[in-house]
């Protein structure tokens, strides 16, 4: 997670929503759906906060209206200070919608290129970038395949690799782990770490409740369009009235002791287990084998890590 | 500045989008094919070839040419909101009205493409048709079958050439095709002009009848003028209801003059209404070619623009609706 100290800064919100509803309405102008009811919250500079809640609550319209692709109904939406359909705050902004929606004729190479364009940025860096971003989500040998061919992870990280071309301030993330294997998760949870050390703030929408708690800083749960709980993950998810101790295997006359003072102290007994490795790890290591023995993939190849431009081993490079 | 780069950019990214769709070469390959074949399989027909032929090819320019601006208007517009890549668009600093213009341009890039290899093959083509011909070795109706041959050839060639390109190079197929054919089809143009009607070398001359130029010229603006409308229907409605409505707008253009034009005087919603829909025969003057008339550029001019307001007043129709559709 990233520093405490950024995500308690008194700087300005990124994104402030006050009082939020939209209602989608039929094709004769009848409210059908309040997707988002009295919507408040803000996101402070470099945290990773996490917009969670089960399928139809509300999250990825409340992305979009921040995007400006949606427009409120009621209440108010800032971006970095501005509405969310002012253009010059979309130069600080990269998003990846909850499907990579793409242009399917283009190559990898051309799509971002294309996106680079967009921002108006020069051919020498444009090229480097969509160069580190393609081995970065493990493109690079499929860099000239029309991306219309590709599996639906394989576009999602063509998708991410758009959404950061331009070295976002803001990257707004709509369900960034859907479709992806536990590698491609660990790389995007990777990502956004090393943006929000960078300082960029991320907000990120997700159901897959594992991910959001190694990576957010701050959450909230939507629930028919309205917040149900909020805070800082830590804060949400300590058990207060428990403590765990983690140590190197003891003798048996030692945890004996142990548990006999603890027992005394507590009144009850304490559990005691070996930790497991998660699954993912365990996932992460076997594949790692069968990279380093296998010959060229088909279909994701091996990644770099994080984009040199991305997590700031190339000063000066900013859009 | 950086309007007019992303105006060209995506403008671009629209036209590659389309020619790399196969229907659009396919559209243009046929049009070439038919316009080609046309003189060379009708006969008997009372020295009324090169009419025949010229009138088929104008026809096919147009016939052809709507299915093309339609699909390239519907495709960049309605289906590209539905599947989403327009909001990927939007969430970067792109206006929506540039956006729209954008793709427009890109469209008409792609229309004005196909107008011009239609156009190309209509000359051939008319050039083709059986004509008597009198000349020192005698007289005789003669149809010169290589310019012929050479126009039919054109889009095998360029197919045949991207093919190999695509296998040698991976350059996709339909876009490298459909760029072959627009050389292709003026390659063939111009190595006619070095052979006579009787398949002879020749000094250069392209011995075609130049006055259909201004007809072909018109029935663009009308293609232009009919992209703009699918692309302004686009905006609200899927697919096939725009190309449904765009048909019929088509249609109710065609007969507006007898419906609407005879009323217009004595009732004002007529009147209204002929004004309101676009006139399709402004741009339909095959007949004024006839009997060796010709169509003048101060008429053409004029036609243009009239086809500009009918343009400019479709994108400002769809850049309206544009601007508050939302990006589900």
């Amino acid at each position: 997670m990233s520093a405490p100290s950024a995500v308690e800064s008194a700087a300005p919100a990124v994104v402030e929503i006050r009082g939020l509803t939209k209602i989608f309405r039929d094709f004769w102008r009848r409210p059908k759906v309040r997707a988002v009811d009295g919507l408040d919250l803000e996101v402070r500079p470099g945290e990773i906060f996490g917009l969670l809640g089960p399928n139809g609550s509300g999250k990825t319209t409340t992305l979009k209206i921040l995007l400006g692709l949606l427009f409120p109904s009621g209440g108010e939406v800032r971006v970095f200070g501005r509405p969310p359909h002012d253009i010059a705050t979309k130069r600080r902004i990269g998003y990846l919608p909850e499907e990579s929606a793409l242009y399917g004729y283009l190559t990898p190479r051309e799509t971002l290129d294309f996106y680079g364009r967009l921002f108006a940025l020069p051919a020498a860096p444009r090229r480097e970038r969509a160069g580190q971003l393609l081995r970065m989500v493990g493109l690079a040998h499929a860099a000239e395949r029309p991306v219309g061919e590709f599996s639906k992870g394989m576009s999602r990280r063509i998708g991410l690799a758009q959404a950061l071309i331009n070295d976002p301030e803001l990257v707004v993330l709509d369900e960034p782990t859907a479709g992806l294997d536990p590698i491609g998760c660990r790389q995007i949870k990777d990502l956004m770490l090393a943006l929000a050390r960078r300082g960029k703030t991320i907000v990120l929408s997700s159901h897959l409740l594992a991910d959001v708690e190694d990576v957010c800083d701050r959450i909230v749960i939507l629930y028919n369009g309205r917040i149900r709980a909020q805070g800082g993950v830590t804060d949400l998810l300590e058990k207060k009235d428990l403590t765990r101790i983690t140590v190197p295997a003891v003798p048996a006359e030692t945890l004996r002791a142990v548990i006999g003072m603890l027992r005394e102290s507590t009144g009850r007994a304490p559990e005691v287990e070996h930790p497991t490795m998660d699954l993912e790890h365990f996932f992460l290591q076997v594949v790692e084998e069968a990279h380093r023995s296998s010959q060229a993939p088909s279909g994701v190849g091996r990644a770099d890590g994080t984009a040199r431009y991305l997590d700031g081993r190339e000063a000066g490079r900013g859009n | 500045m950086l309007r007019i780069r992303q105006v060209l950019v995506l403008a671009g990214l629209t036209a590659l989008e389309a020619l790399r769709q196969p229907i659009c070469l396919l559209l243009t390959g046929t049009c070439v094919l038919l316009t080609a074949l046309a003189p060379m399989l009708v006969m008997h027909v009372f020295g009324e070839e090169g009419k025949l032929a010229r009138d088929s090819g104008l026809a096919f320019h147009f016939v052809f040419g709507m299915f093309v601006a339609g699909h390239a208007a519907c495709a960049c517009v309605a289906r590209e909101i539905r599947c989403g890549t327009t909001a990927t668009v939007l969430s970067k600093p792109v206006g929506r009205t540039l956006f729209f213009a954008s793709k427009f341009a890109g469209v008409a890039a792609v229309v004005l493409a196909f107008s011009a290899c239609a156009t190309l093959a209509t000359l051939l083509s008319e050039r083709v048709a059986e004509k008597l011909h009198t000349g020192p070795e005698g007289w005789g109706y003669v149809t010169d079958w290589r310019a012929g041959w050479l126009l039919a050839a054109a889009p095998f060639a360029a197919a045949a050439a991207a093919g190999a390109i695509n296998w040698a190079l991976r350059r996709p197929f339909e876009s490298t095709a459909f760029l072959l054919l627009l050389c292709a089809v003026p390659a063939a143009f111009f190595i006619c002009g070095f052979f006579d009607r009787l398949g002879r070398p020749a000094p250069l001359d392209f011995r075609v009848d130049w006055r259909i130029l201004p007809a072909a010229a018109l029935i663009a603006m009308a293609l232009l003028v009919l992209a703009a409308a699918a692309m302004a229907v686009a905006t609200r409605l899927p697919t096939v209801p725009t190309l449904t409505v765009v048909a019929g707008l088509f249609l109710a253009g065609l007969v507006s003059d007898h419906f609407l034009g005879r009323r217009a005087a004595a009732s004002p919603a007529a009147l209204f209404l002929y004004r309101l829909i676009p006139n399709w025969q402004n741009f339909w003057l095959c007949d004024a070619l006839t009997g060796g008339g010709a169509i003048a550029w101060s008429y053409v001019a004029q036609a243009g623009l009239y086809a500009a307001a009918c343009v400019t007043a479709f994108l400002g129709l769809g850049a309206l609706s544009f601007a508050h559709v939302e990006m589900k």
